[in-house]
């Protein structure tokens, strides 16, 4: 009776030990998942705060590799005003011939996803960019319209997945998810962020589980305080193309004017 | 050509930063399998080459321009190499200034002061608010924007814009020419052998109109009004005392027009609207309502456009008018759009008159062979009633083929 007694205890004491260990173990994943969370998002706060930067201009040269390995050259020249989810960009192509002048205005927003406007010289009209055709590429390169917005860390939820190098660099590895509010054509991000400067050296982008698209950045260097890959490789994968973008002449916090970033300025040709 | 060198001169003085230019060589060959019974040519080529600079020889102002020179086979283009400015020939120039505008900016306003392109309008196949936008019509449909000549003043501020124009000097639209394949109805229609074009009478005063436009978070709309003539002749023809011939007289019908038009992007496809109401104060001329109503759509690399154009008259008059505007409505009208890659893109574009009685579909191919060199095939299919607009140019069918050569 007594050892019976004995038995009974020690059998519930275990499943007792066992289900503190569970609960421990649980809050435990919890507690550590927060403080990925909580770290990814410290971290991509910082790269975003050492990016920062009051304007941007550079000119971007630009190579579209096809499947088959043509090459097609093409040449904008970018203006950014102000930053992360309130910053305004115009791109305006000055190379081929007969894409030149065409431009994009780019309004970006906090809270959610931002408008953009096209002028083609040949039509005289701005055309609004719906919000739908965000997925479509950009001119023929393997950017799409979404990929020239600019990311703002609240406009997505972050997880530390752990550490992994790229080109030889450390790096975080971090999971984005756009938020809610925010209409994405992709369902999650895979962020790489170097440990030594808080640069951005790799993006993943997934629709579901497939990545579609790699953005790769490289020839990284300091300019006026900001650490800048100034070569990007996106590459899509679904089209096995890629387009190699390289940033010339590249400055920070030049005296650019607003209405430079309007509907009216858009449809300047200088 | 003075004009062509003086900004060349331009050029030569000015920075990289301060000078820019675009532009293009091309030759276009149109061929028709058909006749008409007033025109046996098939074949129409037309060579052109069109420089595009534009100048900023101070923070505030910006010079821009464009001039075209042209040759063709078939007389639709003067042989007079003389600079045209005003675009109120029957013909095309052998040599014009397209555009010529002065911009003044000082903050938040813009001032365009010369010949200007002034477009209004939201939708894509039809815009009945886009009463400052003359076309070259001499191939119904394969038209072209003429610039008007007059000053405009636009105002941004926010979401916000209210645009301005104040048009002194009238430019038609270019109808098709009187015995060329364009212009269906044979002489005989008229109980004549032939025709006279009289000098047109062109409006004597000025066109004025404004245009507020509203950037909501997440859709945009204008409001616009317009006070001027409709650029779209009417004709009248009187016959020849002692001759068989009738004189035909283009005259343009006093024009106001209240409009609105919206852009509402949704998730799975954009909705786009334009409605205009006409009245006139000719007895020539009809007081119409013109709207269009169009869904939009993007996947990946193909792009969607539906709608419907619809017309309602609302106070009819006997006229005898070209009007391909008023003659794309009651129809349902569509787009494709498809990018193959970096260089190759098709379309096509259709209108379908809702009795079926007209039917107009366009194929076109363009392949960009370097940063400067694009083939574009076209193909345009023409069908229908002969009572009907589009159905009337039925024997109209045709291929075309362009080079060009940008820069």
């Amino acid at each position: 009776m007594s050892n019976r007694n004995t038995a009974g205890l020690t059998a519930a004491a275990r499943a007792l030990a066992s289900r503190t260990l569970t609960v421990a173990a649980v809050a435990l994943l919890l507690i550590a998942s927060v403080y990925a969370q909580n770290d990814a998002r410290a971290i991509v706060e910082e790269a975003q705060r050492r990016a920062e930067s009051k304007s941007q201009r550079y000119e971007g040269l630009l190579q579209v590799v096809d499947s088959k390995g043509k090459v097609a050259d093409k040449r904008w020249l970018f203006t950014r005003l102000g930053s992360h989810g309130r910053s305004k960009s115009v791109l305006r192509f000055v190379a081929p011939a007969e894409v030149k002048g065409v431009a994009l205005l780019i309004v970006n927003h906090p809270d959610r996803a931002s408008d953009q406007w096209m002028w083609t010289p040949a039509l005289q009209r701005e055309r609004r960019i719906a919000l739908q055709d965000r997925s479509t590429r950009f001119f023929g390169t393997d950017f799409s319209f979404e990929d020239l917005e600019e990311r703002d860390v609240n406009q997505y939820e972050y997880r530390l997945l752990g550490e992994q190098a790229i080109d030889g660099a450390a790096c975080w590895h971090i999971e984005s998810t756009p938020a809610k509010r925010k209409i994405s054509q992709y369902s999650k991000s895979q962020v790489w962020i170097r440990k030594d400067n808080h640069a951005l050296a790799q993006v993943e982008s997934y629709i579901k589980t497939d990545v579609v698209r790699r953005l790769k950045y490289s020839d990284f260097v300091e300019v006026q305080g900001i650490w800048t890959g100034r070569r990007m490789e996106m590459h899509d994968l679904r089209r096995n193309s890629r387009t190699i973008l390289a940033l010339d002449k590249l400055e920070y916090n030049v005296p650019l004017k607003e209405e430079d970033f309007t509907l009216q300025g858009l449809q300047n040709p200088l | 050509m003075r004009v062509v060198f003086l900004l060349l001169a331009f050029a030569a003085s000015a920075s990289a930063q301060d000078f820019t230019y675009r532009g293009f060589g091309e030759v276009r060959a149109a061929v028709y399998p058909q006749t008409t019974p007033q025109d046996d040519d098939r074949v129409a080529v037309e060579a052109r080459f069109r420089v595009e600079p534009a100048f900023k020889p101070a923070d505030w102002l910006t010079l821009a321009g464009s001039v075209d020179a042209r040759l063709d086979n078939l007389e639709q283009v003067e042989r007079e190499w003389r600079l045209d400015v005003g675009d109120r020939r029957l013909r095309r120039p052998a040599l014009s200034l397209r555009q010529g505008v002065a911009t003044v900016r000082k903050g938040t306003v813009a001032i365009d002061i010369g010949k200007q392109f002034i477009r209004w309008g939201k939708a894509d196949i039809l815009n009945p608010t886009d009463r400052f936008a003359p076309r070259d019509f001499l191939e119904v449909t394969d038209d072209e924007f003429l610039a008007v000549t007059g000053v405009r003043a636009r105002y941004e501020r926010g979401p916000y814009s209210l645009d301005a124009a104040w048009v002194p000097v009238f430019t038609p639209s270019r109808t098709p020419l009187v015995g060329r394949r364009w212009v269906p109805l044979p002489p005989e229609t008229f109980g004549t052998t032939g025709f006279v074009d009289l000098p047109a009478v062109f409006p004597d005063r000025s066109q004025y109109g404004a245009r507020w436009n509203v950037l909501a978070p997440g859709f945009e709309f204008s409001l616009s009004y317009f006070d001027g003539f409709n650029h779209l002749p009417q004709f009248t023809a009187q016959p020849l005392s002692g001759r068989p011939l009738v004189a035909l007289q283009r005259t343009f019908a006093p024009l106001r027009m209240a409009g609105g038009d919206a852009a509402v992007p949704l998730r799975w496809f954009s909705v786009k609207g334009e409605i205009a109401s006409w009245f006139t104060t000719s007895d020539q001329a009809d007081d119409v309502v013109l709207y269009v109503v169009q869904l939009e759509r993007q996947t990946g690399e193909l792009s969607l456009v539906g709608g419907y154009a619809g017309e309602v008259v609302t106070e009819r008059r006997s006229a005898f008018a070209f009007a391909p505007d008023r003659g794309l409505t009651r129809a349902f009208l569509g787009r494709a759009g498809y990018t193959i890659n970096a260089t190759k893109d098709i379309a096509f574009e259709a209108a379908v008159r809702q009795n079926l009685d007209g039917v107009w579909l366009e194929g076109q191919y363009s392949e960009a062979l370097d940063g400067h060199w694009r083939v574009t095939v076209t193909g345009v299919v023409i069908g229908g009633d002969e009572d009907d607009f589009i159905g009337q140019y039925q024997r109209n069918s045709h291929l075309i083929g362009t080079l060009r050569y940008s820069f």
